[in-house]
């Protein structure tokens, strides 16, 4: 790290102090030149000189020797990294040149840096409250019973014209009753409703895509019949192979598919396993990738040369939420992979497998060659109606907790961003590498899940690197659990003990959670 | 002999009306308050029509669904839902399960009526 500037400080100090260099240099029995030097910062000062100059010149110790200005360039590099400011371009040096020069500015940006994340996680804790409490779920529910027993027991005044004094006197009391009950509900969620909720927006094009995504179901059946549209152009009947689709990328686009190391690939393409270069029409992939993976990206490539973004621009263009050219790139992305999924683990044969073998994950990448996080995706976008399969969530968290892919269930709120409950398959996963851990949970608000995960490991390009994990968990509704073979052998009638999770410990009312890590910000 | 209507259902003045206004059309009435009632007695005295609530105590509605649709004896006996959990999702999940129709609360009683005069016509 580079080292904090003493010099600048010490100069910016003196001057406004109004002190000459040759009194304050007199002063800690220095020469005035010496002193320069140490303003310009070409001496390193520490020890007993630094102290004497903190002294007379007034200054905290840790103010000179770097520790509160490495702090500010820590939080400063912090604000630096937020989506929102990406566009800015912000460099290190300048970090550095704020937190030394301008102490107070930088002060006052990480202050306001501070109170805008506050108030982000406010609004989006506040609307998801709105989902998730009990509270409001119960509230509304024994309103609309109450409004069922009114209009029924009035309907019945009003139409039955020969109803006995009795059964009249007993029906215009029931809706004196329920009339009362609907006023106390009424009146409590007033009294819930004390602040005003304010609408969470996404703001990052990860949110963007997000909710694109989630709104429309991860159904795109227009994406389906383009891959539908490939396999007949390129002549692919059954599975689809390496070899097919690497033939049909030389047949038809005149490219050639190699394979090295990824020690050749540059970060951003290791990731994603394959680099493709347009102008000398090669496709790389990297060798330690697994087969399903560059599979994957033959897929990918393929119907992006055989589609030309038509079907994808076709979902795209009249997603008027995505605001951003950044969210408009990944969306596209996210289509394309959507695409190459659909061709490799297409939609009737994979619903059928899934049926038959109980949605057994591993079985069904072994059927189709494909890797279990795909398996994983596919089955999420099973969703065609008419034709569709169990309704799945889907979670993928990294060893610190970072929710890096989410798709979630009406019944089954996922975090947007950062921890859920620590009690979750996705998490507990990490105990028991490589095993499928599952669970019948149980939400605050009586909705029962079954949550498996699974951690999966990725490549990385050299050994010193850490090893790249990540937890995979699918839920679904404890009702289709008996309809996957995760479900087989647990009791999964509603009185059967289940773990008592929440959804993440600020939104959770489970006050004495032995679990709690945060304090929650919701009435219980 | 009076077709015979189950109503299983925890909110004891929806009972009453409805009960009221299906016996004055004709059928024969019996409710119960909650899943593991209603499964009780579809098992031991099966109606010719269950009108059946989803926040049940005890059993919820769609785990009773589930097993009048698995149960080889009862599969026949139609099931109206009638709940006030109206989201699209509970009423995909219960005609995934089986249900014959789905009503939610508030309803009208005429609405209620015809359906079942509907379900239950030989």
């Amino acid at each position: 790290m580079r080292r904090s500037l003493i010099g600048p400080t010490l100069r910016e100090r003196r001057r406004q102090l109004g002190i000459t260099q040759s009194k304050l240099a007199a002063e800690v029995g220095i020469s005035a030149s010496y002193l320069n030097l140490i303003e310009s910062d070409k001496r390193n000062i520490a020890g007993s000189l630094l102290k004497r100059l903190a002294d007379a010149l007034g200054l905290a110790l840790d103010e000179l020797d770097g520790a509160a200005e490495r702090r500010l360039v820590d939080d400063l590099g912090e604000l630096a990294g937020e989506a929102l400011l990406a566009d800015l371009q912000l460099d290190a040096a300048g970090k550095h040149d704020l937190a030394s020069r301008h102490r107070a500015w930088a002060r006052a940006l990480i202050r306001m840096h501070r109170a805008w994340l506050d108030r982000g996680q406010t609004v989006s804790v506040l609307s998801d409250r709105l989902n998730q409490n009990p509270f409001l779920g119960s509230a509304v529910h024994s309103m609309l019973s109450q409004v069922a027993a009114i209009r029924s027991s009035s309907e019945i005044l009003e139409t039955v014209s020969d109803l006995e004094p009795a059964q009249r006197q007993r029906f215009v009391a029931i809706v004196g009753n329920e009339s009362a009950r609907l006023a106390e509900v009424a009146k409590a969620l007033a009294a819930f409703f004390d602040k005003e909720y304010t609408d969470a927006r996404s703001v990052t094009p990860v949110d963007e895509v997000d909710d694109f995504i989630v709104d429309r179901n991860n159904c795109f059946p227009e994406l389906e019949q383009a891959a539908a549209d490939f396999r007949r152009a390129a002549s692919i009947a059954g599975e689809c192979s390496t070899v097919a689709l690497t033939d049909y990328l030389a047949r038809a686009h005149a490219v050639r598919v190699v394979v090295a190391p990824s020690a050749r690939l540059d970060v951003a393409d290791v990731r994603h396993h394959a680099a493709f270069d347009s102008a000398s029409r090669t496709l790389v992939l990297a060798e330690d990738a697994p087969r399903p993976t560059q599979r994957f990206q033959l897929a990918r490539l393929a119907t992006e040369l055989f589609d030309r973004q038509e079907a994808i621009d076709g979902v795209l263009a009249p997603a008027g939420e995505l605001t951003t050219d950044a969210a408009r790139r990944r969306a596209r992305r996210a289509l394309s992979s959507y695409l190459a999924a659909a061709v490799l683990l297409p939609y009737e044969p994979l619903l059928e497998a899934a049926t038959q073998q109980r949605y057994h994950v591993d079985a069904l990448a072994r059927r189709f060659d494909a890797s279990f996080e795909q398996v994983c995706h596919r089955l999420v976008s099973l969703r065609r109606p008419g034709a569709a399969g169990i309704p799945f969530a889907l979670m993928r968290a990294d060893v610190a907790g970072f929710t890096s892919k989410r798709f979630p269930l009406p019944q089954f709120a996922l975090p947007r961003h950062g921890r859920a409950c620590p009690m979750w398959a996705v998490y507990q996963a990490f105990g028991a590498a490589g095993t499928m851990v599952r669970q019948l949970a149980e939400f605050p608000t009586g909705d029962r899940l079954l949550l498996f995960a699974r951690t999966v490991e990725k490549a990385r390009p050299a050994f010193i690197l850490p090893r790249r994990t990540y937890s995979i968990m699918l839920a679904c509704d404890a009702l289709h659990a008996d309809r996957t073979v995760y479900g087989d052998g647990l009791d999964l009638s509603s009185a059967a003990p289940a773990v008592p999770v929440g959804p993440s410990c600020r939104l959770c009312v489970r006050r004495d959670c032995l679990y709690r890590e945060e304090e929650p910000i919701v009435a219980a | 002999m009076a077709t015979r209507v189950l109503i299983a259902e925890d909110e004891p003045h929806i009972v009453e009306s409805l009960s009221f206004v299906l016996q004055r059309e004709g059928f024969s009435v019996v409710s119960v308050l909650d899943g593991e009632a209603a499964l009780r007695h579809l098992r031991s005295d099966a109606p010719d029509l269950v009108i059946l609530d989803l926040m049940l105590p005890r059993m919820n509605g769609f785990e009773v669904l589930k097993a009048v649709k698995s149960d080889p004896a009862l599969r026949s006996v139609p099931v109206l839902i009638l709940t006030a959990k109206g989201q699209a999702q509970d009423r995909r999940m219960a005609e995934e399960i089986g249900a014959d129709s789905f009503m939610t609360k508030p309803f009208s009683n005429r609405d209620i009526v015809a359906q079942v005069h509907r379900l239950t016509a030989p």
